[in-house]
Order: structure tokens, then C-alpha cells, then sequence
């Protein structure tokens, strides 16, 4: 907490505690206990909540100027003493407080203004909205539950000029912000610089005028509380849950503009304890840390030292600022491309015949690389294609491209870039006459000539990812950035250094051990058929169906925080061996309906996991073998245990625990978790041919870690034996080591 | 004979209770049931199912003959329709907002709030009222509704996915019932669920719409739907025990078998007691299934389920 703000904030809760004093025992004796107080708009439609934050934080009901005293009492309790000179802890608490008694001294004011008929404020001429109303505050609600309007932005003081005033708020407005007015700064009022500008203001255009003192920035706190009243279910007096529920569901802010006094600072201490963080555009002291709000508390921007090339531009990214600091997702609401966009289009395939141009292919330079950098780094939205554009190049050519995502977010991190990144493939498919193909450095895009000659250009990849990485992945992306190369030694030098990046990520995802992390994922997608299967995703093994990683459920999880992907906090370990936690375990047994009591992980003879129907691969021990036989979903031959995948499926499937038999990736056979606790993959004696090719390389190395480098050439499969015994000699004759571990049973 | 003893399940799960109407409007509840449908020696099924008769706020297009035949001339009227239905032995009336749909009139607000207050005034039964199923169109009738019966408790529907924080804060705000439907699938129709209570709308304030699919055209999908949600939420899942509803009639009378009369075989009978029946069976095998309120058009399908479930329920 900043002394400066500190000092400065309860200097002026006390200030202004002492002027609602001073006005209630004048008014008190002027009018008498029983005159009555009505919060209401310049139209005369009023609210049923009395005067609001008193009543929110209280539940006490002011609808007599006699029914002040409490308030009154009660703001002056939360008053501490100034701070002394040479007093230097922090003061979060008793500045807090000041702003409680702030709002309540200001609301105290407001109410009395009211009862003397001083209230909307009246200026030039010009009548001052006052309070919202309780019809607009319920029309306005829906649209900021359903979250068409976000929040609002509580415009304090006057900007530096009448052009500036007007651009800040119109962003504000395109960012779906409404706008509440009020203060002023030097002898101004933003409320002047918008009149004189001609700008409409009213209920009709999202801008509302409170007054133009600091006091009547109370109706915002007003509004919010009775926002949490009428959609929150929250009972006046709860002052927790409201104050928690506009922290989290009220993108409100504090714009303040101009240099900020005593009051001001006080002011922004209430708005403070909503969780409405203040943005400065003057040199005031940052208060950064998170806290009471979700992220910064006071954030300092000095107008003139915002980069841009004029103040309009500058205007603009103070705002730009301001919907960061309150955490604001912006929704794009179509893609801005000059073909159709929709997953109709994903499957479309661009003949030679209709090609106008393609990216990368055979003997092409194209890669797609997605990466992560600080917030500050990232402009949201900056389109740029360095080299020419796709018209420098003739019908049919083959042009080099590097495509560079750089994306920002609070909740972003390192390990969800890959995530992003795979979907570059199914984002740029979905636009009409353009088909990808491939990932990383074998990315391989063409553009047809019909996407072409209605005006899509290189430039317009970028507006497919920008949009869709807001749209889908507004919950872990803040800001998007594209940068595309079309100069082949540009291209070249970038891919040398996105290899690296794929590299590191490639290491990255063989060092994630299933020890190296406290939680795994679950996934419940498919309880639609299978009600009592839980899958339990760990850094070692990929969901059975092979489409989810933990990385992936990780990510999914921060997305959809309700969705079928949650996390598992292991818990007390029960067996290391086996692979038993009490986290997983209770939690299995709560989402399988209670069928499931107990899943070793590690194990196949022991609770090994369920199936749901999904499995690539279904893994069944042959005793005669002493080791397991995999059959893979495309694999249609008999196998040894006199099976197909089919009916081995049927019987593994349906969320079943069978000892013995289980379903699985094929990629978990290379795993260093792959059955551990029954030796791994030296028990494996027979493996569906199209497997053991599909995954040579993978299984070669697996075989090498584990000490049996020719191990492949002792599995058998469907080309060789379809019965045990035709598999027995075949093991006899290779010496396959399962024959001579440990017995399974 | 030797005795035979019947195996009794014990859920842990109980489906929340939700009332509809009430202040000066009759009220019901629905849900409430610690047992499978209709399996009286096993738990208990407090609320009987109801039925509820639908009621269009303009001239229904494209409707049967012998739909139009057992309404007449109160089909133009969406208040005289909801008092003709009261006769017809509705518990509930379940006002559609056609006319809002674009292709159908497009109709906005204004004309939703007077549909809305018509119905509400000529009957004094629990309303549920449903969009025109155009999501942008739903948010803007439904919210205008909701305003018109604040305080009257009445359904909204539907409320998807895509819109449910827009239902939802209007459901929160007037104190109604949201209408969370989703396509024929347990996981989307239990996070639609965890949403709406997310958003802040309490379990005993949402109904669950599963899609209904008719007799011959998916109907063995919403059972089965059905059947594994109801089963989850006795087995203890607070967020799959909201009651369910059906749009029985709008499914039903939607398919050929409902809607031909010339050229099919002579085998299929008569027309319009055919489509009774497809309308009939859809009904009782979804009350089966769970289904806490089914939504019928004819009145004789009315009656003929109304019997059904008297005599499933013992009374």
C-alpha cells in the first residue's frame, strides 16, 4: 500500500465524514428527523433500495433524514487517525475503512441534497442525471450478467482536451463499457468537454452524468450494489458477497483524469473495497500487487507519456490499458474476412486446378509457431505480413511463409502454447477456399483462387487467429499478435529458430513426469454413453481415446472451468507402486456414480482403469504367455485371445473394472509408466502390425530405455500368429523375456 | 404361490422440488421424486407429472386440421386458447412466442409483452413461456416477458447454452424458472446446468428440456438421455437433478405419420386418431423415462394422459 495514497485517502474520508456531519445537524435542524429521503434520476423514477451502499454493506434502511444518524455514527467508527510523518507500514486496512466511510459520508451528503431538493445537480442550465434508476438498472443488469456490457467505467475529472474526452469515451463505448461521469479536474468537467463537443449523454447512449463533484461518484457504487440485489440474489447487509460478486462479475473501473486530491483518493478507496481498480492518466504512486482487486489496485499512465503519435492515439491505449488492468475479454463476434467462415468448410480440399498460391507442401518453406510473451510486449490485434503480399506472386506459385503468433495473458503460460498452436490448423480450415494441412514446420497451406479474387489476402490468416483465439481462448489469451514473413531468408532464419522452440517442447513433454506434478485431470466426455467411466489423465498417460493429453486437459480445464476436464489433486499417496492416491481415488468414486471405489493407475491386474468405448487400443493378458497382447481399433485380424478388437471392446467397455483387460492410447505403450507394476513392455507378446509401423521409431527407443532393444522383433502379430498356439513357439523360438519374468497370475 | 421379494434400490439422490405460479396464481411443484419413475414401493414420488397444453401467441401456420378442428376460432386468441385449455384439463399453460421468430413474423417486444400479459390474465394457472427458438429472438421476447410476469414465477425457455447468462439474470431478476435445454446429450445438459448456477440462479429455479425426440424419430435417444440423467441424480449429482420437460406435442405432430392422410397404407388407420396416438406414446413412454412436465397440443391427448398418469400414480 502506498503511504502517499494512504495518508492521502484517509485525509479525505475524514474531510468529508466531518462536511455530512456538519450538513446532517444543519438539515436536521432546518427540516426537521421526519422529512423524507428518495434516491431518484432527473426524471423522477427513483430506487426501492434507499440509499444503496449504506444499505448493501448494512442492511440499514435510510428512508428519513432522522434515519442518517446511524450511518453517520458508523462512518465516523471506521475513521482512523492520520498517519504520522514518520509512519511507514502499510495502512491497506484503515484505508479501506476511510473509503467505506467515504462512500457512507457521500451517500449521507447525496441523501440530504435530496431531502432539500438539491439534487440532480443542475448546472448552467444543464440537468445532471443524479442515481440511476431501478428500470435502468435492471435492463442494463441482464446485459452485464449475460456480459454484452461488461462493466462500467466511472469517468473522474476531465481530460486534457475536449477531443481527448470525446475518443476516451467513445472506445469506452466500443469496448461495451458504460460510461458514468462525474468530478472535475482543474475548474473542468468531463461533462463540459463532452456537452461542448455536442456529445448525446443519457441512459440512450450508455453515458450517464452523475455531477460534477467527487461526491456523486457514490451513485456508482450504488449502482453496483443493487446490481448484486437484483442478479445476484444477495441480501442487502451481505457485504461480502456483494462486495465479492462485483470483484468478480463487475468489470467496473475508475478512470480518473487530472490531478487527484484528497477526496478522490478517498472516493477510489471505496470503490476499491468493490474491487474497482482505479487507472490514473497523472504521476501517482502504482499500487500493483493483487488483492482487494482481481488484479491491479492503482495504476499510474502520465498522459503525455503514453506512446502514440497524436493524443487520440494515446487516448486509445489508455483505455486499452484500462480493460487489461480490470481483466476484460473482448468477443469478436465474426470473423473480418472476405470469404465465409464456418466448420463447413473444414474438410474442403484446394485442387491444383483452383490454386492461386500455396504455402509450403513439397519442397516449400512454411511453419506456423505460436509464442508467449509478457503483456506489455504484445500490441492485440497488430496485423503485419513483412514482404510482399500474395499479388507480387503468379497463379500456382509456391511461396515461402513463416506465420508468428505472439499472445498474451494473464492466465497464460508456457506449456498452453502448443495447445494454441495446434489449432491454427483447425481455425485457418474453417475459411472457404482455404485448406491446411500439417503443423510446426511441415505446415502446408493453400488458397484457392475464388478466396482469392474476393479479396483474401495473407493478411486475413491473421484475422482467423485473432479472432478465433479471443473467441475460443479468451480465458487464457488476452492479447493476439501476427506477424507473417514471406521472404525466404526471413522465413528461414525464423524456422531455424522455431525448431529450437520445437525442440524444447519435444524435451519439455518427455521431462513432464507423472511424479513432477501434484495433479492430474479427469475426463467425464464420454459419461454421455458410458455413465461410470472416469478416465484419469496423468503426464505418463494420454487419455485412452489418444486425443487428450494432461497438457491438453490442463488447458481445457482453464477454458471451461464446468467442463469435463477438472483437476485431481493426487493426495495421500497409498501405493507408489501401484500408482494409488487417495485424491484419485475419491474422486473416481464420486464421478462414477459410485461404481469405482478403487484405480491403481500403474496396474493391470490391480483396479486397473476403466473404458468408456474410445480406447485406440485394448490391452488383455494371455497366461499361456505369461505376458499381454494390444490389438488396436484398426487392427481387424483374431487375435490370440480369440478375439477381435470388437468384441474384446464390448467387453472392456462401459466403464467396467476388468482385471487383466484394459483400454488404452498407443502411445501409452511407449510410455515409461506402461504397466510398470507387471514389467512394462517386456510383457508385451503380440502388437497389432499396423502399431508396431505406425510407431517404429517411438517403440525402438522405448525398447532400448527398458534394456531389450530387439524386442520388436520378438512380438508377435496377426501376420504371424492368430491363436496362443501358434504364438507359443514363435515365443519359444525368438526367446521373448516374457516367458521367463515373473508369473502374471 | 411363493413370494417373491422385489429388490429395492436406495438412492442417496433426490430431484429438486420446483414451484411454478403461486402469489395469486395457482401453484404447482414438480420434481421431488427419490426413485425412479412411477415405483411407488421404492421411494417417493410426491409430485405427480403434469401436463401442460400449448398455446400460441399468433395463428398457428401449417398446423393440422384436426388440431385446428379441436381448438376453433380461440387459435387467433392466445388468452381465449389458454382458457379453452384450463377446460381441457392443463395444469399448466406453455405460451410459445411464434410470432417472434423471423421467418414467422418476426415480431419483437412489445408484441411479446401483450401476448404474455394476455395469457397471464384470462388464466390463473402456473405459464411457462418459450422463444421462438431463434436464440437472438429469445433473449429479446423472453426478457420483455419476464418483465410482464415478475413475480408470477412462470418458466422461460429456452435457455441455451449460448444464451443462458441472458435467461438466466432475467430468471434471477423477476424471480422466474429457466428452461435449460440441450441437444440429447447428459454432459452438456449437467454444464448447462453447473452454469446457470454459476451465473447465480438456484437449483430449484431451473428445469431441464433434453430435446425430445418423437415416437419413430429419436425418441429412444431422449429416453435413454433421460433415463441416465435421472439415474446420476439419485445417485447423488445435485447438478443432474433439476426436473425435466418435454415438448411432446411440437415433436410429435411435426412427423409424417402425424401429418398424412392420403396415400399410406390402409394399415396406418385413421389420421387423426393416429396422430393422437403418436402424440400419446411419445408422452407416456417420456413420462416413463422421467419426464416431470409434458407440453401437448391436441386436448384429447390431453385427456388420454391425464388417465396415463392416474393410473401410474395410484390415484
Amino acid at each position: 500500500m502506498s503511504r502517499f495514497i494512504a495518508t492521502s485517502a484517509i485525509r479525505g474520508a475524514h474531510s468529508v465524514v466531518k462536511q455530512a456531519e456538519d450538513m446532517f445537524k444543519d438539515a436536521l435542524e432546518k427540516l426537521g428527523p421526519d422529512v423524507p429521503i428518495n434516491f431518484a434520476d432527473k426524471e423522477g423514477v427513483g430506487t426501492t433500495y434507499y440509499l444503496p451502499v449504506i444499505y448493501g454493506y448494512s442492511g440499514h434502511k435510510v428512508e428519513k433524514l432522522g434515519d442518517l444518524t446511524w450511518p453517520l455514527e458508523h462512518a465516523k467508527s471506521l475513521l482512523a487517525p492520520i498517519p504520522s510523518e514518520n509512519l511507514w507500514l502499510p495502512y491497506l486496512g484503515e484505508t479501506a475503512d476511510a473509503g467505506v466511510a467515504t462512500l457512507f459520508a457521500e451517500e449521507i451528503i447525496e441523501g440530504i441534497r435530496f431531502a432539500k431538493g438539491e439534487q440532480p445537480e443542475v448546472r448552467n442550465g444543464y440537468k445532471f442525471n443524479g442515481p440511476i434508476s431501478d428500470v435502468q438498472t435492471r435492463s442494463w443488469g441482464i446485459q452485464m450478467v449475460d456480459g454484452s456490457m461488461p462493466g462500467f467505467a466511472a469517468v473522474i475529472g476531465a481530460a486534457k482536451s475536449n477531443e481527448v474526452a470525446v475518443k476516451i469515451v467513445r472506445e469506452l463505448q466500443s469496448k461495451g463499457q458504460l460510461v458514468f461521469l462525474s468530478s472535475m479536474s482543474n475548474g473542468r468537467s468531463i461533462v463540459d468537454q463532452l456537452l461542448e463537443e455536442g456529445v448525446d449523454l443519457g441512459y440512450h447512449t450508455f453515458t450517464v452524468p452523475f455531477g460534477t463533484d467527487t461526491i456523486s461518484v457514490v451513485y456508482a457504487a450504488g449502482y453496483a450494489s443493487r446490481a448484486t440485489f437484483s442478479f445476484g440474489n444477495i441480501k442487502p447487509g451481505n457485504w461480502r458477497e456483494m462486495l465479492l460478486y462485483n470483484k468478480f462479475r463487475c468489470f467496473a473501473f475508475a478512470l480518473c483524469l487530472g490531478p487527484m486530491d484528497d477526496l478522490k483518493w478517498a472516493t477510489g478507496a471505496g470503490a476499491i473495497t468493490y474491487g474497482f481498480p482505479a487507472i490514473c492518466d497523472t504521476v501517482v504512486p502504482n499500487i500493483l500487487p493483487t488483492g482487494i482487486t482481481k488484479y491491479e489496485h492503482v495504476v499510474s499512465m502520465p498522459f503525455d507519456d503514453i506512446p502514440g503519435r497524436d493524443d487520440l492515439e494515446r487516448a486509445e491505449r489508455l483505455v486499452q490499458r484500462c480493460i487489461e488492468v480490470r481483466g476484460i475479454k473482448i468477443k469478436i463476434p465474426s470473423v473480418p474476412i472476405p470469404v465465409a467462415y464456418g466448420p463447413a468448410f473444414e474438410g474442403e480440399v484446394v485442387r491444383r486446378a483452383d490454386l492461386r498460391c500455396e504455402f509450403g507442401g513439397k519442397g516449400g518453406t512454411c511453419f506456423e509457431w505460436l509464442t508467449m510473451k509478457d503483456m506489455d510486449e504484445v500490441e492485440d490485434g497488430k496485423i503485419e505480413v513483412i514482404g510482399p503480399e500474395l499479388d507480387a506472386f503468379e497463379v500456382g506459385a509456391r511461396i515461402p511463409l513463416g506465420i508468428v503468433v505472439e499472445v498474451a495473458g494473464r492466465k497464460m503460460v508456457k506449456d498452453f502454447e502448443p495447445v494454441l498452436e495446434r489449432q491454427i490448423h483447425h481455425f485457418v480450415n474453417g475459411a472457404e477456399g482455404i485448406q491446411h494441412v500439417g503443423q510446426r514446420d511441415i505446415t502446408w497451406i493453400r488458397l484457392s483462387k475464388s478466396a482469392v479474387d474476393r479479396g483474401f489476402r495473407i493478411k486475413h490468416l491473421g484475422d482467423i487467429l485473432h479472432t478465433n483465439l479471443h473467441n475460443d481462448f479468451g480465458a487464457i489469451v488476452d492479447k493476439v499478435q501476427i506477424t507473417f514473413y514471406t521472404e525466404l531468408d526471413k522465413v528461414e532464419k525464423l524456422r531455424e529458430k522455431a525448431r529450437g522452440v520445437y525442440r524444447e517442447r519435444n524435451e519439455r513433454i518427455a521431462g513432464l513426469t507423472d511424479e513432477a506434478v501434484d495433479t492430474y485431470y479427469s475426463c467425464t466426455l464420454c459419461q454421455s454413453f458410458a455413465p461410470n467411466h472416469v478416465c484419469i489423465i496423468n503426464p505418463e498417460r494420454t487419455g485412452l481415446c489418444g486425443a487428450y493429453s494432461w497438457l491438453d486437459c490442463r488447458a481445457a480445464f482453464e477454458i471451461k472451468p464446468t467442463g469435463p476436464n477438472q483437476p485431481v489433486p493426487k493426495g495421500r499417496c497409498i501405493d507408489p507402486v501401484k500408482g494409488e492416491w487417495e485424491g484419485v481415488n475419491n474422486f473416481v468414486y464420486d464421478h462414477s456414480n459410485r461404481n469405482v471405489e478403487r484405480f491403481t493407475i500403474y496396474s493391470l491386474m490391480d483396479s486397473p482403469m476403466t473404458t468408456c468405448g474410445c480406447c485406440e487400443c485394448v490391452m488383455i493378458i494371455i497366461p499361456e504367455a505369461n505376458g499381454v497382447m494390444i490389438v488396436n481399433r484398426d487392427d481387424y485380424s483374431v487375435t490370440p485371445c480369440g478375439m477381435t478388437f470388437t468384441t474384446l471392446m464390448g467387453t472392456v467397455g462401459g466403464g467396467l473394472q476388468s482385471p487383466g483387460m484394459m483400454g488404452h492410447a498407443k502411445l501409452y505403450i511407449t510410455s515409461k509408466k506402461f504397466i510398470p507394476v507387471e514389467g512394462g513392455i517386456k510383457r508385451v507378446v503380440w502388437l497389432s502390425k499396423n502399431v508396431k509401423e505406425e510407431f517404429a521409431e517411438e517403440l525402438r527407443e522405448a525398447c532400448e530405455r527398458e534394456g531389450v532393444p530387439d524386442l520388436m522383433d520378438k512380438i508377435a502379430d496377426a501376420t504371424i500368429a492368430t491363436t496362443v498356439d501358434e504364438l507359443l513357439p514363435f515365443l519359444e523360438e525368438k526367446g521373448h523375456p516374457a516367458l521367463t519374468m515373473e508369473p502374471l497370475m | 404361490m411363493p413370494t417373491v421379494e422385489v429388490p429395492i434400490e436406495k438412492w442417496t439422490g433426490k430431484i429438486h422440488e420446483v414451484r411454478l405460479g403461486g402469489n395469486s396464481r395457482k401453484s404447482v411443484v414438480v420434481g421431488g421424486e427419490t426413485s425412479l419413475p412411477f415405483l411407488h414401493f421404492e421411494g417417493s414420488l410426491p409430485h405427480r407429472p403434469l401436463i401442460a397444453i400449448e398455446v400460441q401467441d399468433s395463428e398457428p401456420r401449417g398446423w393440422s386440421p384436426h388440431l385446428v378442428a379441436a381448438w376453433g376460432d380461440v387459435l387467433h386468441d392466445p388468452g381465449a386458447w389458454a382458457k379453452k385449455a384450463v377446460e381441457f384439463g392443463a395444469d399448466i399453460i406453455a405460451l410459445r412466442l411464434r410470432s417472434a421468430h423471423p421467418e414467422e413474423g418476426n415480431t419483437g417486444a412489445k408484441e411479446a409483452k401483450r401476448a404474455t400479459d394476455k395469457v397471464l390474465s384470462a388464466v390463473d394457472l402456473p405459464v411457462i413461456i418459450l422463444g421462438p427458438e431463434v436464440a437472438e429472438k429469445d433473449n429479446e421476447v423472453l426478457v420483455a416477458a419476464s418483465e410482464v410476469a415478475r413475480g408470477q414465477r412462470v418458466a422461460l425457455g429456452n435457455c441455451l447454452e449460448k444464451n443462458h447468462r441472458t435467461i438466466a439474470a432475467a430468471c434471477i431478476a423477476d424471480g422466474h424458472v429457466a428452461i435449460a435445454k440441450t441437444p440429447i446429450e447428459i454432459n452438456l445438459a449437467k454444464q448447462l446446468n453447473i452454469l446457470l448456477c454459476d451465473v447465480g440462479l438456484s437449483p430449484d429455479s431451473i428445469l431441464m428440456d433434453p430435446t425430445t425426440g418423437a415416437l419413430g424419430y429419436g425418441l429412444e435417444y431422449t429416453f435413454s438421455v433421460m433415463e441416465r440423467l435421472r439415474l446420476s441424480a439419485l445417485g447423488g449429482d445435485a447438478m443432474t437433478a433439476m426436473p425435466m420437460i418435454c415438448t411432446v406435442g411440437e415433436e410429435s405432430w411435426r412427423q409424417k405419420e402425424s401429418k398424412v392422410s392420403e396415400g399410406v397404407p390402409p394399415s396406418w388407420g385413421a389420421h387423426e386418431e393416429r396422430a393422437i396416438i403418436w402424440e400419446e406414446i411419445t408422452a407416456s413412454m417420456l413420462l416413463n423415462a422421467g419426464a416431470d412436465i409434458v407440453v401437448l397440443r391436441h386436448p384429447k391427448t390431453a385427456a388420454l394422459v391425464k388417465a396415463t398418469i392416474d393410473k401410474l400414480m395410484g390415484s
